[in-house]
């Protein structure tokens, strides 16, 4: 006892954005590198959560900020979500910048209330006076053979809230882009990190402090023969898959949709006005989807240009299965291949 | 490994005291080394190193109880890739990629040209068997209608099915189309007499050789010109595009330098030139680069023509077919031999009175006795 907690030493030691060091980094290590760039940025940016202080978070994506920025900045939390993402509203409108960390996705349901109810709303309820600009992380996804509500993809819930921005980074390099424009947006962003791609690459990213834009997808791959539409970690698997639809001499766009809501429609649109075909992979359930949406909006803004019907690869429409059965549930390679063939025949 | 943690020690025991190490901080241990021994409730068991190594730290004194899967000690080296207290497994990146690739939005703009249609239009268009890429479309945003395939079909059916430009063909009916668009031509033309010439004069050897008479008067001739920047190319080495006939389009192979070779060789390289064409064998690079073109169509029929001329070149010689014709000399009425010029130049950077002093060189050289 009586240990002494470490205090904020940015101003003393102040880092600046470094354009010249390239970082081999992993997903989860660029996203602590644009949490210490943020917080050396603004001393309005703190960090709240389970285990995000002293041990630095459960997937080490907050480790050393606690040491670097200070007990009063980067804050261990209760378990208690819905205080989390209360107190974050409060901290957002009162000129703070919260970046608060939900351990699993599976335990942000607590924290909707205040998400919905207030974070999205804050703007216009108060007609633009108070804002809210928060930041509300939290890993999801499947893959990393997880016990029960660890592996859900349940981004949709929150990109149908107008008033929530919804991202989701494939790469280290967006990653560190858009967390970084995240922190500074005026209002709130869910950050959804699809945890089996946290250290599943490594990229060279410089540690500049560059946010990349949150209004625009990303378009990875250029083909003129279907364009592939995904997101989150799906994005590995589209491009395994565009690979191999290549082989067999197709020309394949990839586009990684990178911003859920408000989505870039334009780009999608754009592309599929070239290709004329379409194939959307997500891996949450189908059932009124982020690839639902994404049909919707080809078919309004892009029927005149399509060769083939919209068509999508999915989770199932059930729970997701215990760890022993989730590589039956998650969509492959292979299930985008042969999907994207029957699109790519069809007429 | 960095940790060392205490094993299962069997027969369901949960803990053990230590009673004495083997080893301490600093010490280079090998696998199977003892590195402490242990007591359980039924006895001392001597716990062997795992791996070779040296000990970083070691963990709890003698007397002290651990419990299995607590840490006993620390090896130095490497250490290992801290991923968290996770549930669940990690998938850890063996190695890296360098800069990622991507484009922010969208790399296109709208200006998209394919025919636009509906599901059922097109199912329509497959039934009457009309090609919807060539149709430009009546209705809202140029959508091809059912009328507009109905009016198709009836065309097709009265007076067959039109062929699609392909290949050759097809690039000529761009390169005409974008040079009439572009270029201000004027043609001039004028009839030269060759009565001086022997029997089966090589002709378009003749033509070469006088135009690169009148590239040397006047230089300008033999150019480029760089409309979007407005600039002229002037070029020191005669190139001549030879315009070649064949059935499957217009070639025009490029005879090179044709000031500094030989009458042989600039037959001898023609001849390759026509042979590659007709085989169909001719690189493309063979094809580009000309800085000034001839097109001899009097070998087939035609007095008189307009050359259009192809951009960045800025001048065309069409020679027609010879022609007899009565003239006076000094020695009475006589009949002489001509052949008509067609001479096409680009008004925007070619003065008329360079373009005459051009001809004039060009007929000057092939009047000359060879």
């Amino acid at each position: 006892m009586g240990m002494q907690e470490p205090m904020d030493q940015s101003q003393l030691h102040p880092m600046e954005p470094d354009t010249k060091t390239l970082h081999v980094v992993t997903m989860v290590e660029a996203i602590n590198m644009a949490l210490h760039r943020a917080m050396s940025a603004d001393p309005s940016v703190v960090v709240l959560g389970e285990d995000v202080a002293t041990n630095g978070g459960v997937f080490r994506a907050t480790v050393d900020l606690k040491q670097r920025f200070g007990c009063k900045r980067v804050m261990d939390t209760p378990l208690a979500e819905t205080l989390i993402a209360g107190i974050s509203v409060g901290m957002a409108a009162q000129n703070l910048r919260p970046v608060a960390e939900i351990q699993f996705m599976g335990f942000i349901y607590a924290a909707v209330e205040h998400m919905v109810s207030h974070a999205a709303r804050l703007r216009n309820r108060t007609r633009g006076r108070l804002h809210c600009p928060m930041v509300l992380r939290a890993p999801y996804g499947g893959g990393i053979h997880a016990p029960e509500h660890h592996s859900e993809s349940t981004e949709a819930l929150f990109a149908h809230i107008p008033g929530l921005r919804v991202v989701v980074p494939s790469s280290p390099t967006r990653a560190y882009g858009l967390l970084i424009s995240a922190i500074e947006d005026p209002d709130p962003v869910v950050f959804l990190e699809p945890k089996r791609v946290y250290r599943m690459v490594k990229q060279e990213i410089f540690d500049d402090g560059v946010g990349l834009p949150l209004d625009t997808c990303y378009t990875l791959k250029q083909g003129n023969d279907i364009t592939l539409i995904s997101w989150g970690a799906m994005v590995h698997e589209t491009l395994q898959a565009a690979q191999q639809l290549e082989q067999k001499g197709y020309s394949v766009e990839v586009i990684d949709v990178a911003t859920l809501s408000p989505m870039d429609t334009d780009t999608l649109v754009a592309s599929v006005e070239k290709t004329g075909r379409a194939l959307v992979i997500q891996e949450a359930a189908r059932h009124g989807g982020i690839a639902s949406e994404i049909c919707a909006t080809l078919q309004e803004q892009a029927f005149r240009h399509l060769k083939a019907p919209v068509a999508r690869v999915t989770g199932f429409d059930i729970p997701m299965p215990y760890f022993k059965n989730e590589h039956i549930y998650m969509p492959t390679v292979d299930d985008i291949v042969a999907k994207a063939i029957t699109v790519l025949e069809a007429i | 490994m960095k940790y060392f943690k205490l094993p299962d020690l069997g027969e369901g025991l949960q803990e053990a005291e230590i009673v004495e190490w083997h080893a301490k901080e600093g010490n280079q241990v090998h696998t199977g080394d003892t590195l402490v021994s242990v007591e359980t409730a039924k006895a001392i068991v001597d716990i062997p190193s795992p791996q070779d190594g040296i000990i970083a730290a070691c963990f709890g004194k003698e007397g002290d109880l651990v419990h299995i899967g607590e840490p006993l000690l620390e090896f130095q080296g490497e250490q290992q890739e801290d991923s968290g207290t996770v549930v669940g497994k990690m998938q850890s990146a063996e190695t890296h990629s360098e800069r990622e690739q991507f484009t922010i939005g969208s790399p296109y703009r709208n200006d998209c040209t394919v025919a636009l249609a509906t599901p059922a239009i097109k199912a329509l268009a497959k039934r009457l068997q009309v090609d919807i890429s060539a149709l430009r479309g009546s209705g809202n945003h140029n959508m091809i209608t059912a009328e507009d395939l109905e009016n198709a079909a009836k065309l097709n059916q009265q007076h067959g099915k039109a062929i699609p430009l392909k290949g050759v063909r097809r690039s000529m009916a761009r390169n005409m189309a974008k040079a009439h668009a572009e270029v201000v031509k004027v043609t001039i033309q004028d009839d030269v007499d060759i009565h001086t010439w022997n029997q089966g004069e090589d002709i378009t050897m003749r033509l070469v050789r006088a135009m690169g008479c009148g590239c040397r008067s006047e230089p300008n001739l033999n150019a480029w010109y760089e409309s979007e920047n407005d600039s002229l190319r002037i070029i020191e080495q005669v190139d001549i595009g030879i315009a070649v006939d064949t059935p499957d389009g217009l070639f025009v192979p490029v005879l090179r330098n044709i000031t500094a070779r030989s009458n042989e060789d600039l037959r001898d390289g023609l001849n390759c030139l026509r042979e590659d064409v007709k085989n169909r064998t001719i690189p493309p690079k063979e094809m580009t680069g000309a800085t000034i073109t001839l097109s001899n169509f009097g070998t087939i029929a035609g007095r008189y023509g307009n050359p259009i001329i192809v951009p960045p070149s800025v001048a065309i010689l069409g020679a027609g077919k010879c022609y007899s014709q009565v003239v006076e000399t000094d020695h009475g009425f006589t009949g002489h031999r001509f052949l008509p010029l067609s001479f096409s130049f680009d008004h925007r950077v070619i003065t008329g009175g360079e373009a005459a002093r051009f001809l004039r060189a060009v007929m000057d050289d092939l009047s000359a006795e060879n």
